[in-house]
């Protein structure tokens, strides 16, 4: 699920990196609580970090002969606690995008997001709420599909998304390829049927053994939560959301819905006839069509840039003044 | 005191040879992960020796800036001629690695634009030829420059590089631990294999549970882990701040370093268009 | 006769050596310490033994069978022998896995196929001889270290193994589990099993092991000596006593 490099427009990938600086916040008072109570999170988050990289390098034997890797979101949720795990699973990734060229550099954040916060927070959701039902491994099944799958759409959107986002005058594609209708359902396809069911296996299978062999090593949820983090969480994501439409403005910005599904029309019957086979291939003609991104774009993702990181640094300034004052 | 031996007591069936069923094995899942895993530790244990040119030599965090704003300009550009100066000042740059090195990282290389170039492959019939070059000629720039940084940086430079860019201490800390204990529990669960393997003397019929008691024994060891490294972290002081050296403040070269990227963006933003 | 033979073995590590131009018959029935300092060499030693890593150069077989690594390519091949050779590792965690101690001892037996009665029986006897009856509903991951040193041997007895290899075996047990331990190993060489110890230890072992192999530092053996021989110099003892 991993998306590398060059999938992704620069556009969308600072914007879902500012998305993810309010979560990573949040995620890291939420576990500096923890910390308080648990000492041990402290190193568990660094260690843990490294068991969901030896969990996503092993392969796992399903039918047919081949082998797929599990994710461990939901499971790392259930065993550390959901917001040590976003940290957990965020470092991960960061050591496989950097040291080991596994995920992009530019598409860490929206790799951050569908595998970080979108899985075990889904996954853990559905666990707590199977528990309260008292069908805590029901719940725990059914979180580690639901959660790898919503992963797996959120990832095929924002790949589908990108020939709408930027493409050429022509309409030639700048970034991924496919539309909505390819990305989607390729995503979609190849979770529903085979990794969903391998990390549901997973996850329900070390669940059981870590609950049987030593059941208080699992995330005890706190007493009483502080509602507050919840709260900036959603004042953050408010305070950034005009700055996802300002990022991706300029590309799409002056299409209504109904333009949009025609330029989509438009680009699959440009399909039929690439413009290389009409024209023939003419190298400086073809590649001079590309320059439509340049000055505005560029600057207006500079801005936007400075500015979530300008929010994100008053949020925690804010939030640190809050709990100084809650500590005392 | 001398134990005196004696066989009165012990079972029968420890004294006559046991024969073991001759079934047909299924392909081995496991000696699959085994390898895998020595790979990674053997990377681990000895990466690649990092080039340090002693005359060239910048600051971890210069680097990581030229990182993220030649792959960013990468991204935004559309312009060829611009992307084609990228390409040429990135081998030129290659040009200072030594033969062994660029040996491998052009097979590094290779490889994980083929891997990068397989989904994208099928979008010929969708957007033709001019489409597909353009964007695998991108994606393997972006990769050379990524490449570069991991065959240039060592794991040292770049939590050295992260802490001068003022990146939270607790992330650092715990990258710091990441890399260490990636290695230590890859080695557990590497001799739980081989323990597992010496006495698995059938073909498994359910591997999954011995998966999930593989990796819950590997969870608890972890937690075992935490709470040992917690306890020395604690004895030796820890105050919660992890303090790192910073290199020597910025030099000429740093800048010299990062110049070709600037003024590529200089292009990009006056030219590009 | 001879069941373990090893002609001009050496081992490389990515970037150390393993062992060095060793050779080494050892006959069935035998009761062998590997003694030296630590990191010379025993445990790569009992690695190669088991069939887990291959020499880099040289020949290993086993009871007339060159052990290769083509040879142990074959899965089959590979677990027939793992059946005759059962290995007991310095760091017990790592062969713990299952949810009780009498699910582990069975672990090995139910995949032989045999009827559960007989299964049965070799739990409730490894258990006996290991001294661990009273462990038998325990969770292997929550036993002290003394406790799972004895558990790892229970489960890898449970498979009738012709050859014993252990890796510092006595470590971490109290002084009567030690003598329990040793007692056990001497009656499981009587009945004709062959034992392959590796120790640091000599007063522990001096009394029980016949064959001393002595490992320096630089991944070689300095003495192969039989006990009575061994007993014949004191200044080797003395050395022994230091490691």
């Amino acid at each position: 699920m991993h998306i590398p490099d060059n999938y992704l427009s620069p556009a969308t990938c600072g914007t879902l990196i500012a998305a993810m600086a309010p979560i990573w916040t949040v995620a890291g008072i939420k576990v500096k609580a923890q910390i308080k109570r648990h000492h041990e999170t402290l190193p568990m988050l660094g260690i843990a970090a490294s068991l969901a990289f030896l969990i996503m390098m092993f392969n796992l034997p399903i039918p047919g002969g081949t082998t797929a890797h599990a994710v461990g979101g939901t499971l790392l949720a259930v065993l550390i606690g959901p917001w040590a795990a976003c940290l957990a699973l965020t470092v991960t990734l960061l050591l496989q995008a950097l040291l080991f060229g596994d995920g992009g550099i530019l598409a860490f954040g929206a790799n951050a997001l569908n595998m970080a916060v979108i899985m075990p927070f889904v996954g853990y959701a559905c666990y707590r709420l199977g528990q309260k039902l008292h069908h805590e491994k029901l719940g725990l099944a059914i979180g580690a599909y639901v959660g790898i799958n919503t992963a797996a759409l959120v990832a095929g959107i924002e790949l589908g998304l990108q020939p709408l986002l930027a493409h050429t005058a022509s309409g030639a594609p700048l970034y991924c390829p496919y539309g909505l209708n390819v990305a989607v359902p390729a995503m979609l396809t190849a979770h529903l049927l085979i990794a969903g069911w391998v990390e549901v296996a997973f996850t329900l299978l070390v669940f059981q053994f870590v609950k049987k062999v030593a059941p208080t090593n699992l995330y005890q949820v706190p007493a009483r939560t502080n509602q507050r983090p919840w709260i900036a969480l959603l004042l953050g994501l408010a305070a950034l959301s005009p700055l996802g439409l300002l990022a991706s403005n300029t590309a799409w910005g002056e299409w209504d819905a109904t333009e949009l599904k025609q330029r989509l029309v438009q680009q699959h019957v440009s399909t039929s006839a690439p413009r290389g086979m009409v024209h023939g291939f003419h190298f400086q003609a073809l590649f001079s069509n590309y320059d439509i991104a340049g000055l505005p774009i560029s600057m207006g993702y500079i801005l936007s840039a400075l500015t979530a990181v300008l929010i994100f640094l008053l949020l925690i300034r804010g939030l640190q003044h809050e709990t100084n004052t809650i500590n005392h | 005191m001398k134990p005196t031996p004696s066989t009165t007591n012990l079972p029968e069936w420890l004294s006559n040879p046991t024969t073991s069923p001759s079934r047909p094995s299924k392909v081995n899942f496991w000696q699959r992960n085994q390898r895998h895993l020595r790979g990674l530790l053997n990377h681990l244990a000895q990466p690649t020796p990092i080039v340090t040119d002693q005359r060239w030599h910048i600051t971890p965090q210069i680097k990581l800036i030229r990182l993220l704003a030649l792959v960013i300009l990468i991204a935004l550009i559309n312009n060829v001629v611009l992307l084609w100066g990228l390409a040429l000042l990135l081998g030129s740059q290659l040009l200072w690695l030594p033969p062994q090195q660029l040996r491998q990282f052009m097979s590094h290389w290779l490889v994980s634009i083929g891997i990068a170039a397989i989904f994208v492959l099928p979008s010929y019939w969708l957007a033709g030829p001019a489409t597909l070059g353009f964007f695998i000629f991108k994606t393997s720039l972006m990769l050379a420059n990524a490449q570069y940084y991991r065959f240039t940086t060592s794991v040292q430079d770049l939590l050295t590089g992260l802490k001068a860019l003022h990146c939270p201490d607790i992330f650092i800390m715990t990258l710091a631990i990441a890399l260490t204990y990636l290695r230590m529990l890859g080695q557990h669960l590497l001799l739980t294999m081989e323990a597992l393997e010496l006495r698995t003397v059938a073909p498994t019929k359910h591997p999954y549970r011995l998966i999930g008691a593989l990796f819950g024994n590997l969870y608890l060891k972890s937690y075992t882990y935490a709470l040992e490294l917690y306890a020395a972290m604690e004895a030796r002081g820890f105050n919660g701040h992890y303090s790192r050296g910073i290199a020597s403040s910025n030099h000429w070269r740093d800048y010299l370093a990062l110049s070709p990227a600037l003024v590529a963006w200089m292009l990009f933003i006056f030219w590009g268009r | 006769m001879l069941l373990l033979k090893l002609v001009n073995i050496c081992y490389d590590y990515p970037n150390t050596c393993g062992l060095d131009q060793l050779s080494l018959d050892i006959h069935a029935g035998e009761f062998v310490c590997l003694m030296g300092p630590n990191g010379s060499g025993k445990s790569t030693l009992l690695r190669i033994l088991s069939g887990l890593a291959s020499p880099t150069t040289g020949d290993y077989q086993f009871d007339g069978q060159a052990i290769t690594a083509t040879y142990l390519a074959d899965a089959q091949r590979r677990q027939q022998l793992h059946q005759r050779i059962g290995m007991v590792f310095q760091n017990t965690d790592v062969q713990l896995f299952n949810t009780s101690v009498a699910e582990e001892i069975a672990f090995g037996p139910r995949q032989l196929g045999l009827a559960s009665a007989v299964i049965e029986q070799r739990v409730t006897d490894c258990l006996e001889l290991t001294d661990c009856q009273d462990l038998r509903d325990r969770i292997p991951y929550q036993l002290s270290g003394g406790e799972k040193k004895r558990v790892a041997l229970a489960s890898v007895l449970a498979l009738n193994p012709e050859v014993l290899l252990l890796d510092e075996p006595l470590n971490g047990l109290t002084i009567a589990a030690q003598q329990q331990m040793l007692t056990l190993l001497q009656r499981l060489q009587a009945s004709g099993k062959t034992i392959i110890m590796a120790s640091h230890n000599y007063q522990q072992v001096q009394a029980v092991a016949e064959r001393f192999i002595i490992f320096n530092s630089t991944h070689q053996i300095d003495a192969d000596l039989a006990r009575a021989d061994l007993n014949q110099q004191p200044d080797r003892q003395a050395q022994l006593m230091t490691l």
